[in-house]
């Protein structure tokens, strides 16, 4: 079978190097994510001061044990963001214990005197190892601290690296199963396409004798064999990409230097293999209905449409419609790559809905455009709504691959803009100082309290960035944290509270956004727990709900609470308040002079503070725009790549058209009139999902009901799809034209 | 080895379900003799294709039986049929007979690569001689002329040396002078190796090279003739034309 199958697919190189390429991309960009996963598994940071120890007793990371609805209890863990350090008593505590050599104390000096960052323990030779630690571990747990050894120490030593390490299995493992997804619906739109065009071949090999075993097995050897090619070039291309990946993400700051990208050993089988069976499971799919046919069919000169689609075919897409609609409503956490993920989920489902539904769309679609078609094209008009229509099954992956590619590109292109757009706003919008005091080190406690005691100062308020772990419905997860003064804090900050009151925020309470407060059941009054940046475990009560938590942080902590349970214990920045009617000259000479007394102090304007802001913005934003902007890119290319392929399969209904009597020009104008619908469907049908989608989700985590579109994404949007199309099928057309139509009737199709 | 290639009993199709149902054959018994060759005629719509396909296994009759050799078809799974139609039956079709991919010796072999049998040279040498398309076996499709064409659509359905051939407008798309090439070596298959042909056309001439003539109008045999000759076969024809037109005007 397999030497009939390389026959068949270098004859047909159209369609065979529409599906490599479409398989090849998807294999790029998922060997690209899996070794990214396999690099961030094995990564441990770099042990360098702590390489010598044995054990290291350092903070416990947070582990949270829930029980789901089905009893089942799971626990996860977090990495701490703010690392407070251990007692300095477990120093000599663990130099008891017998089988030690030697313990210290790591020290560092922004710590308190009784702390130390970490004590490192070596095991004298010959001592029972696990004896030692095991006394170490009972040790460690009695001051709520943990004994690392082993790969793990690497993580002790560099905090950053537990960071990184989590931020990259999240992110590659999230944005693979986006991919996934996304290679499933291409790759089975591109090999169904290729396998429902060669239709005719099939059937006479029916005839002349090949069972439906065998014409199966053939479809599968021609896919089996794209997919190895795939593989071979994809494999390597998308290790190459990951390598690439990292370098931009070290420069960003996104990872450390120490990590690198290493293996693909595991990654490589995993993905050549998902890749090739998809493929082979789309092409299995696509022939069955072709095997299933009468042999009959070869005899008939034209190769007839099969039969309507079912009616359970309809019933899955009205209900994904459904279920993408219901999506809308559910409230999705406010992080930038959860809201992704959730716009993803949406328009997947989505497009699935009107890739079932597609032949209904399309005859619908075809009759309703006819008359248009037909004014303004005169004769191609009516040709083109008459293929419009009979051709609404064939077209159906066509449709779906242009709508994709045009919700991909309206929806979560425009998110991220909207994410960074929102944040930006709210600072701007949430700060009502005129001055500000900042540091690159940190501004220390007290220089607050200074600035109160100048004159013409109506309020100073001391805001420090951190993090809070609150449980969510799968264990702990951290949310964007400030701990703030709670003295004047409502005259500096305005959050947009829509319950409570800020002016309520002392002693035990918080402050939550509305999206937290939605998405964790919290209400004002009621009394919460979480754990602070260092694991400390607190319970609050809620005083306040406010909508400027992508400005501010989803959960706002009055300063001590959240003093002494941080990495280090100085602020982010100090707010500063003129009294109305004091000269900001004078103001501005004395907070200069206050600078003066603390190294590395500035004072800025809120602009300054926002300019710090956007650029912060941007960098993070980079990671999200290279996955978004390779998920778009992937969805155009195979939108082209399905409209090159059903252009180049009309060879012979074109000739045909052409000995009846349809000139060349005729023929384009056809073709271009049945693009303009095509092309209208998708943009109608794609932008009316990607508008679904966006407002809801930019609604759900912003507060705000019409999303903002930036013009040029508009001429991007509508200027991209057009182009597109146009390459796509005019060209292979015009090359079609330039074959003599008698020519074209031949065996040749 | 019977005297009977192929036996047909109280055959009936229908396309579609009831209301709109279409009856292609409304009962059909006949009997196809070997070492003979029988032309099946009739108007467009008479049911002549549709009693070939299912004569030859590759469509279902709705009920009756159909008998290649001494092998009852209708009980045969897809799979069985599809053999059967490899071992024992050719097929010469109107046009695009052929795979564009292919040679025309990877056509012509098309069967054996499909049953995994060994090809004997000895007779491919002697069909394709016998065809008169010897020098064009590295060729493809696309460079032969419809005739040529045929000419490789007919070695390969005696590549195999099936029992029957059944031919379905062999000549429809082929000039007169070709089609009469074609006919006569039809002809001498049955000649020469006493296999049997089935042929499916429009064109009397085409069927005054059969030994029998079976003109079908409405899903059912109206005449059974030996070969009457050409003119006799319009004539009979031209009188089924009328009747139906004066059918339709009645209507």
């Amino acid at each position: 079978m397999s030497g009939l199958a390389f026959h068949l697919l270098r004859h047909r190189m159209g369609g065979a190097v529409a599906t490599f390429v479409a398989l090849a991309v998807g294999v790029v960009i998922l060997m690209a994510c899996g070794v990214f996963l396999e690099s961030g598994l094995r990564y441990h940071g770099k042990s360098e001061r702590y390489a010598a120890a044995d054990v290291v007793i350092a903070p416990s990371n947070l582990t949270v044990t829930s029980t789901d609805f089905t009893g089942e209890t799971s626990s996860s863990t977090v990495v701490l963001p703010e690392r407070v350090g251990v007692p300095a008593a477990l120093v000599g505590a663990a130099a008891a214990v017998p089988g030690v050599a030697s313990a210290t104390g790591d020290e560092r000096p922004w710590l308190r005197a009784d702390r130390v960052d970490a004590v490192l323990v070596t095991l004298t030779p010959g001592a029972d190892r696990a004896a030692v630690t095991a006394a170490l571990r009972r040790l460690a747990a009695d001051t709520g601290a943990t004994a690392f050894t082993g790969t793990d120490i690497g993580l002790v030593e560099e905090p950053a690296a537990a960071a990184t390490r989590e931020m990259v299995i999240a992110a590659s493992g999230s944005f693979g199963g986006y991919v996934a997804l996304l290679v499933v619906f291409i790759v089975a739109g591109t090999v169904g396409l290729s396998v429902r065009h060669r239709r005719r071949d099939l059937a006479l090999l029916r005839a002349v004798a090949a069972t439906p075993g065998q014409v199966r097995r053939l479809v599968l050897a021609e896919v089996g064999m794209l997919a190895v090619a795939a593989a071979a070039v994809g494999l390597p291309l998308g290790y190459l990409a990951a390598r690439g990946t990292r370098d931009g993400m070290v420069v960003r700051g996104f990872v450390p230097e120490s990590f690198t990208v290493t293996g693909g050993a595991l990654a490589a089988p995993v993905v050549g293999a998902a890749v090739a069976l998809v493929a082979v499971a789309a092409a299995l799919l696509a022939a069955r209905r072709t095997t299933a046919i009468r042999p009959t069919e070869a005899l008939g000169e034209v190769s007839v449409e099969p039969a309507p689609a079912g009616r359970v075919r309809a019933g899955f897409g009205v209900v994904c419609l459904a279920g993408g609609f219901a999506l809308t409503t559910v409230s999705v956490a406010s992080g930038g790559f959860a809201a992704i993920g959730a716009a993803t989920g949406m328009l997947y489902t989505f497009v699935l809905g009107v890739a079932l539904l597609g032949p209904w769309i399309n005859r619908a679609a075809a009759r309703a455009l006819a008359p248009v078609l037909r004014r303004v094209w005169g004769p191609s008009g009516y040709l083109a709504a008459a293929n419009l229509r009979a051709n609404a099954r064939g077209m159906v992956t066509v449709l779906t691959s242009l709508v994709l590619a045009v919700g991909f590109g309206g929806s979560v292109w425009f998110l991220q803009d909207n994410l960074e757009r929102q944040t930006i706003e709210q600072s701007r919008d949430g700060v009502r100082a005129e001055r500000a005091l900042v540091s690159p080190t940190g501004v220390p406690p007290g220089v607050a309290d200074d600035v109160r005691r100048l004159p013409g100062v109506a309020a100073a308020t001391a805001i420090r960035r951190t993090a809070v772990a609150v449980r969510a419905f799968d264990g702990p997860e951290l949310v964007a944290a400030q701990g703030v003064d709670t003295d004047g804090v409502d005259r500096t900050l305005d959050l947009r509270v829509r319950k409570g009151s800020l002016a309520d925020l002392r002693g035990a309470t918080v402050a939550a956004s509305s999206v937290q407060a939605g998405s964790s059941g919290w209400d004002v009054g009621e009394t919460v727990s979480m754990w602070l940046g260092d694991g400390t475990p607190v319970r609050l009560r809620v005083v306040a709900i406010y909508d400027r938590g992508l400005g501010f942080g989803d959960v706002t902590l009055p300063l001590d609470a959240v003093a002494g349970h941080t990495t280090s214990d100085v602020d982010d920045r100090v707010l500063v308040r003129a009294e109305p009617g004091a000269d900001p000259a004078d103001l501005d000479s004395a907070l200069a002079a206050l600078a003066a007394r603390h190294p590395g102090l500035r004072v800025v304007d809120p602009d300054g503070l926002i300019a710090e802001l956007t650029t912060d913005l941007a960098l993070s934003a980079w990671l999200n725009k290279l996955l978004i902007g390779v998920m778009v890119g992937y969805a155009a290319l195979a939108a082209g790549n399905t409209m090159v392929m059903a252009a180049l399969a009309r060879g012979r209904e074109l000739s045909l058209l052409r000995l009846v009597g349809v000139t060349r020009r005729q023929v384009r104008r056809m073709v271009n009139a049945e693009q303009v619908g095509l092309l209208g469907m998708a943009l109608l049908i794609g932008g009316a999902i990607a508008a679904v989608t966006l407002s809801s989700i930019v609604n759900t985590i912003a507060a705000q009901r019409v999303p903002y579109v930036p013009p040029l994404g508009w001429v991007a949007i509508l200027g991209g799809t057009t182009v597109l199309a146009l390459l796509a099928t005019v060209l292979p057309v015009n090359r079609l034209l330039r074959i003599a139509p008698v020519a074209g009737m031949g065996v040749k199709e | 080895m019977s005297a009977t290639a192929v036996q047909i009993e109280g055959l009936t199709r229908t396309y579609g379900a009831a209301p709109a149902a279409v009856t292609a054959l409304a009962g059909i018994d006949v009997v196809f003799f070997r070492g003979t060759s029988t032309a099946v005629m009739g108007p467009s719509g008479s049911g002549k294709s549709t009693l070939l396909h299912c004569a030859a296994g590759l469509d279902r009759p709705t009920s009756g039986r159909v008998r290649i050799g001494d092998t009852e078809l209708s009980t045969m799974s897809e799979t069985a049929l599809t053999r059967l139609r490899r071992d024992r039956i050719g097929f010469v079709f109107q046009a695009f007979n052929l795979i564009g991919a292919l040679t025309v010796e990877e056509n012509i072999l098309l069967p054996f690569r499909l049953s995994g049998a060994r090809p004997d040279r000895g007779w491919l040498d002697h069909v394709v001689t016998r065809v008169g398309i010897g020098d064009r076996l590295r060729h493809r499709p696309a460079e032969l002329s419809g005739g040529q064409q045929q000419r490789v659509a007919i070695a390969r359905a005696l590549v195999t040396r099936p029992e029957v051939i059944f031919c379905d407008e062999p000549t429809g798309a082929l000039d007169t002078e070709t089609a009469a090439e074609v006919l006569a070596l039809l002809r001498t298959v049955v000649d020469e190796s006493g296999q049997t042909v089935v042929m499916v056309t429009h064109d009397p001439v085409a069927a005054s090279y059969a030994d029998r003539v079976l003109v079908l109008a409405d899903g059912r045999i109206v005449h059974d003739t030996p070969q009457p000759g050409a003119e006799r076969i319009a004539e009979q024809l031209a009188r089924l034309g009328r009747r139906q037109r004066v059918s339709v005007e009645r209507v």
